[in-house]
């Protein structure tokens, strides 16, 4: 960038700094930082190197400069987590705005492309078996091999799991390995205490990496259970990437449909809260055994 | 389990005051409105009055003692104009307020109306709970909501005035005053007074007037009493210190005016007199009720907007109160609750409130508060059956609910062996999940009714009804009985 070396633009600069330090526009400090910048006769390189940490102000404060009613808006903002009540520096974000949306982005790319951990998935006890696909990049493009155990989870699952159980419960990472290390910890243990109350009989929950929902399926015919419930990572949103489902079916077969799958979803510190979640599926988990459906058909036998 | 995705319930209001006694029913839609793969979300949807009684003058025996055979006559003809038995009643209150919120009156009612207010139909008085109620059927906690402004609303009536601040839909300050319309009273339409309550006496006292029974008395001799009264009322939207007339006449506390009020809704009997267009110009035009209403809602009206308060219309003057009552006593849990249907319903559970601050961290700790803020209820009080309440675990985690259901079934051992059933209400979202805890501690079966996302306050009474939406939700009452405080 060329920089300020002729006198005249010096003065322009400077008188220009001075007009919106008194209109108050500009710090101080600002004004000290242009106007060293101007006098120099090289230009400045930026320290990308910084460790400096950028604090965001809290989400819930208003940003809007002069609003004609600021009670409507905080009111606005409460019932949705939508960006909104920012408001703007001309027609732009504010650069707080900005630097949010890209951060919470960043979240969203992390909770897909990161592995829930191996030290978590001791810490939760869980046996952690594969599907088809080989790879992160290879699950995120082919979604038919996330569908399928590899031939050597098929084999471990069968040497390993107890068979001819009424609930099997799996922890997927799915589109969201945030979402599991986020809820798990809080939602199986009440899942497995409402279960156990019950009188059910559940086998020993285990994880799939990079599975989708339907592997569910492939785990069923291996493991002869009447339910199967997949705890899955949702797709991550710039709202959250916390968020995961749990989809359960009834004796799952080559013919089974997406509507004979029941799904609640939503279930992150914003949305169910993960251990209330685990008493309501232990409710639903029920219906499910009592109706031998789930789904559809589970909703027209209410 | 059958499951409809909504149900109606029809809700009877009833509000006996100092001066009329009205009544209405209404039907409330309550209603699933979370879509097929959330967890269910019921609401009350819709509020529809379908049935508005006669106003009535309140049946008295004497000056404080309400006839309450006479009431439940009322209910009974208003009943037959709207088609209705008492079984087809599912809830509701009946609200016992002004100068008649009496004890000795609170019980005769209970007892006359126990067989005609359907099974689950509360009594509940209270001068906050009053202004709340009117609030809410006048409009202003809808219009606070709808509008995002600071409304008060004054329940203009004929022995009170009773003030409710919203904010976004919420009542957030309260406060009574003992100015009303009816505290004199004349002979109809002339100008001989007949009756001076003691507010009245002592409103008169500080304007330095004299006023006795059998008197004549004419508009401008009047004119200072009504104007000082009325500078009262305005006076508590002003400040919340108060000294002369203004301190004498407070019920309850003032109001704290946290919020900055602008816009002002005036119900009760008196309301229409504020918002109608012309001045009552004669004694006969003042006391067209016996009483000096028409004349006191036109000073408030010049008091208030000498003050810069703006005054805006409510959907309801004179059945605010009663609609509010009607429509919005009750309130839903949660929806996804722990519970044994059959202990259900249970009517005047006292509410204790042990934790003041955080929760403690051990089960043990948590047992020594909880016993010993039911040892201090039961010194005081009956052995009746009471809630603990509380704002939530310390935090949502499994672990933290596991710890409070632990420590709430330790502290309440002794409690529990007297076979009662373990009421827990909580404001966070974790009903269920802690009421499976505690059964899954427990030892042996116990009836546990653990219901969420509901606010209660140490020494609330709150009645909880049966079931509705195949168990989803229980309703409940929040009251204050006037005989228990």
């Amino acid at each position: 960038m060329a920089v300020a070396n002729n006198e005249l633009e010096k003065v322009i600069i400077q008188s220009v700094m001075e007009e919106l330090a008194r209109k108050g526009l500009l710090s101080q400090k600002g004004k000290d930082h242009v106007m060293a910048a101007a006098m120099m006769d090289t230009p400045i390189i930026p320290n990308t190197e910084s460790e400096e940490m950028v604090t965001f102000p809290p989400l819930e404060e208003m940003q809007i400069s002069n609003p004609f009613n600021a009670d409507a808006v905080k009111t606005m903002m409460g019932s949705t987590p939508a960006r909104i009540g920012i408001g703007r520096a001309g027609a732009r974000p504010k650069t707080m705005s900005l630097l949010r949306f890209l951060a919470d982005h960043a979240v969203a790319q992390d909770a897909v492309f990161l592995d829930v951990s191996e030290e978590f998935l001791q810490r939760m006890n869980l046996m952690s078996v594969q599907s088809a696909a080989t790879s992160k990049d290879e699950f995120l493009q082919r979604p038919d091999l996330g569908r399928r155990l590899s031939a050597e989870a098929a084999k471990t699952i069968a040497d390993k799991c107890e068979k001819n159980v009424q609930v099997q419960i799996l922890i997927v990472d799915g589109l969201s390995s945030t979402a599991i290390e986020a809820n798990i910890p809080d939602l199986l243990p009440a899942l497995m205490q409402g279960l156990k109350s019950a009188g059910i009989k559940v086998g020993a929950p285990f994880f799939v990496k990079y599975g989708r929902v339907w592997v569910q399926d492939h785990v069923a015919s291996i493991i002869n259970t009447d339910v199967i419930i997949s705890l899955i990572g949702e797709r991550p949103g710039l709202g959250t990437a916390e968020s995961l489902s749990a989809y359960m079916i009834y004796r799952p077969d080559e013919n089974t449909v997406e509507a004979d799958r029941t799904v609640i979803s939503n279930i992150h510190k914003g949305g169910i809260p993960s251990a209330e979640a685990g008493a309501h599926l232990t409710d639903v988990i029920k219906q499910i055994l009592a109706a031998k459906a789930s789904g559809v058909k589970l909703n027209q036998q209410k | 389990m059958p499951e409809s995705t909504t149900q109606r319930i029809t809700s009877v209001g009833i509000d006996i005051g100092t001066t009329t006694t009205q009544l209405v029913i209404s039907q409330l839609t309550i209603e699933n409105t979370a879509s097929g793969a959330l967890v269910p979300r019921v609401e009350i949807t819709d509020k529809e009055v379908i049935h508005r009684s006669q106003i009535y003058f309140t049946p008295l025996i004497d000056r404080d003692l309400i006839n309450a055979v006479a009431v439940s006559k009322i209910v009974e003809t208003e009943y037959q104009a709207a088609g209705l038995t008492p079984e087809m009643i599912d809830t509701g209150a009946v609200i016992i307020t002004g100068e008649t919120a009496k004890k000795e009156n609170a019980k005769a009612i209970i007892d006359a109306l126990a067989g005609f207010a359907g099974d689950f139909v509360v009594a509940t008085a209270g001068a906050n709970l009053e202004a709340i109620f009117a609030g809410k059927g006048s409009g202003a906690s809808l219009y606070s909501a709808q509008r995002h402004q600071v409304v008060v609303n004054i329940d203009v009536g004929g022995g009170t005035s009773n003030y409710a601040i919203f904010h976004e839909g919420k009542a957030v300050d309260s406060s009574c005053i003992n100015v009303g319309g009816h505290l004199i009273e004349f002979e109809r339409q002339g100008d001989r007074v007949t009756y001076i309550s003691e507010p009245a006496k002592i409103a008169l006292q500080s304007t330095g007037q004299r006023l006795r029974v059998g008197e004549r008395v004419t508009l401008s001799q009047f004119r200072p009493i009504v104007k000082a009264m009325a500078a009262c009322v305005v006076g508590v939207l002003k400040s919340s210190i108060h000294s002369g007339l203004t301190k004498e006449l407070l019920m309850t506390p003032p109001l704290q005016l946290d919020h900055q009020i602008r816009k002002v809704m005036i119900s009760g009997g008196v309301a229409d007199y504020v918002y109608a267009s012309n001045e009552p110009t004669t004694m006969a035009e003042v006391t067209v009720f016996g009483d000096f209403g028409p004349l006191l809602g036109w000073e408030l009206k010049v008091s208030l907007e000498a003050a810069g308060f703006v005054l805006e219309k409510p959907n309801e003057t004179v059945r605010a109160t009663v609609i509010g009552t009607g429509t919005q006593s009750v309130n839903l849990s949660g929806s996804t609750i722990h519970l044994q249907e059959t202990t259900l319903p249970l009517r005047n559970v006292m509410v204790i409130s042990p934790f003041t601050s955080v929760i403690p961290d051990t089960p043990q700790r948590i047992a020594e508060v909880v016993k010993n803020e039911v040892l201090r209820f039961q010194v005081d009080h009956t052995e009746g059956v009471v809630a603990i309440a509380m704002k939530g675990p310390r935090t949502m985690s499994f672990a933290d609910i596991n710890i409070l259901a632990q420590g709430i079934l330790l502290g309440l051992e002794d409690y529990l062996c007297k076979d009662k059933p373990l009421i827990l209400v909580i404001e966070a979202d974790c009903g269920k999940v802690l009421g499976q805890c505690i059964n899954a501690s427990a030892n042996r079966p116990l009836e546990v009714v653990c219901i969420d996302q509901l606010e209660v306050e140490n020494c609330d009474y709150i009645d909880i009804g049966k079931p509705l939406m195949g168990g989803r939700v229980v309703p409940v009452v929040l009251k204050t009985l006037v005989f228990n405080r």
